[in-house]
């Protein structure tokens, strides 16, 4: 559901003359289909609050409130959809889960949202971006028809038309400092580790003497990351196999939360598999 | 020597692999190039581990290692899955220390190797099938892994990948793992008939498929759908089709000529499952 903020010019969108239009992006209600495949992509859940940017005559927040008993706040800046919207609230027995506002997006708080929907245009959506990437990390944004351009979508649907999603990410860029506790088989240890961020896309860079090397398999969703480092060194003291280097591949994964990280790290497979804790630091940003 | 060290254990001399898979072409001197022999370069810990974790090895999996060397990955299945193991190898003194070796780790009433050439080994019961051989080897076995293996047996090749099949999933710890899942034949003609919320609904599909890959649409009434998102991990099938105001999730199995599953509409609270079934009318290789 497209519609309606002023700010920008109508040429915009160029399929429309400014003098019969009075709004940033037209109003095309988003079709039953693609309404389900958003909700659907967002993995919308009961205790979601769904702000959708261009309301239009609500369904989105309707469907969220009715189908998975979210809450939502419509915003849009045509005053007579928002009749439209509310009335179909009322008739959806919703209205006690969505609201309805006038108001243009850029001047919308957007941080209580757990998920955002919007079908906006090219130029509204690369304006919007920033502001989208300040969100709480773990935010999904779901989009109908247009993408963030260079942000990655993390899921895309092309059920009739296009839908993608986006998890904001936590930011990890910097120099960490990692340490493992001592478990089962797995030495206690600590790694100096430099974290490149785009987006969600990570990459790093591991220093020290044990290990110069990358982090492999790296992902961050929101405020979850895992990551695994090849310790060239963390065999030591065990049979590794004739012919095998005594290095062990340590998977980690945890939580992000400002300039701290935490979580588990596991060695080994099958029967053979061990875990610790580990936590970071941010050493440098 | 870049290529040799970044390979493996393997050992099949692979130029004997060619006489005995291809004699055309070694009947005509010159006519392809001289092979290069799989060296044995033994898997590291590592990549034993990333090669189980990609495979997902579980208790009731047979996996079977294509140039098995000192038999580390099978008995590693055994040792730290409960899986059975066999692996074979073109070099007997490799295959009698495997032996061995599985039975020092305890395994042998589950694990064992023989020497022999891959093209003549038996892996239509194998679940999971591992290669670390040179690029040439790898895609010549293609044909037959595809053809023997059963849909949903894994296959894992390390290094090398299998050309114009892409990998169900790649993995990258130090060295490239990649996890092929053997394909289902579910190219062709299909009657899919189900009994949706408003009544009986038949779907004529029309599939094709390039291994994994599947797409195609369905002819109904007065028109064609698209099969949206359609995807094959080997005998699950699933696609969406969108009629009018709703998208229909197909899922199912691929069973032979018959194909069974489950399609849902809506989401949430008004999401409603029906079952579906269809029967093959004409095979991938029937049509015209």
């Amino acid at each position: 559901m497209r519609a309606a903020l002023a700010t920008l010019l109508v040429a915009a969108s160029g399929m429309l003359a400014a003098a019969d239009f009075p709004y940033d992006v037209p109003y095309v209600p988003t079709p039953p289909p693609v309404v389900d495949e958003l909700l659907r992509l967002a993995d919308v859940k009961a205790d979601d609050y769904v702000m959708d940017l261009g309301c239009g005559d609500g369904r989105i927040v309707i469907a969220a409130a009715k189908k998975f008993g979210a809450r939502g706040l419509g915003i849009d800046l045509d005053e007579d959809l928002l009749v439209e919207a509310r009335a179909n609230a009322e008739a959806a027995g919703v209205t006690d889960k969505v609201s309805f506002a006038r108001q243009d997006l850029f001047k919308t708080d957007l941080s209580p949202a757990t998920v955002i929907t919007m079908y906006l245009l090219p130029s509204v959506n690369r304006r919007l971006k920033p502001e989208l990437l300040k969100l709480k990390p773990g935010t999904r944004i779901v989009s109908h028809d247009f993408d963030l351009e260079d942000w990655q979508p993390d899921a895309k649907s092309t059920i009739r038309k296009n839908a993608f999603l986006w998890i904001v990410p936590a930011p990890v860029a910097g120099v960490w400092r990692i340490t493992t506790e001592a478990g089962p088989n797995l030495p206690a240890h600590s790694y100096e580790v430099e974290v490149r961020q785009k987006y969600q896309e990570i990459d790093g860079h591991v220093r020290g003497q044990r290990v110069s090397a990358g982090l492999w398999q790296p992902r961050l969703e929101g405020d979850k990351i895992a990551f695994v480092i090849v310790d060239s060194q963390n065999r030591i003291g065990e049979s590794a196999p004739a012919g095998s280097p005594p290095e062990a591949s340590l998977y980690f994964d945890g939580r992000v939360e400002g300039d701290a990280m935490a979580g588990i790290v596991r060695r080994d497979v099958g029967n053979a598999r061990t875990a610790a804790r580990w936590r970071a630091e941010r050493v440098k940003s | 020597m870049m290529l040799l060290s970044r390979v493996a254990r393997a050992t099949l001399a692979a130029a004997f692999g060619a006489l005995l898979a291809l004699p055309a072409v070694a009947a005509q001197p010159g006519a392809a190039f001289p092979e290069v022999p799989t060296p044995y370069l033994p898997s590291t810990t590592v990549a034993v581990e990333e090669i189980l974790r990609l495979a997902d090895v579980k208790p009731g999996d047979l996996v079977v290692d294509l140039g098995s060397g000192d038999g580390r990955i099978p008995i590693a299945a055994a040792r730290y899955f409960g899986a059975r193991g066999y692996g074979v190898d073109i070099d007997g003194k490799l295959v009698a220390e495997a032996n061995e070796n599985a039975r020092q780790a305890g395994v042998a009433d589950r694990v064992r190797f023989e020497q022999k050439d891959v093209f003549q080994t038996d892996i239509s019961n194998a679940s999971v099938v591992t290669l670390y051989l040179l690029s040439g080897l790898v895609n010549r076995l293609q044909p037959k892994l595809l053809k023997e293996m059963k849909p949903g047996a894994r296959i894992i090749a390390h290094d090398y990948p299998f050309e114009g099949w892409t990998a169900d999933r790649t993995v990258n710890i130090s060295k490239t793992y990649y996890l092929y899942v053997v394909p289902a034949q579910a190219g062709g003609r299909w009657r899919l008939a189900t009994q949706l919320p408003e009544g009986e609904r038949i779907f004529d599909l029309d599939i094709k498929q390039d291994r994994q890959k599947v797409s195609g649409g369905a002819r109904v009434q007065g028109g064609f759908l698209p099969l949206f998102d359609a995807q094959l991990a080997g005998d699950r099938l699933r696609f969406v089709l969108v009629d009018e105001q709703r998208a229909l999730h197909f899922e199912g199995r691929v069973n032979g000529s018959l194909l069974e599953g489950s399609v849902r509409m809506g989401i949430g609270n008004a999401e409603v499952t029906r079952p579906w079934r269809a029967t093959r009318v004409l095979g991938a290789g029937d049509e015209g």
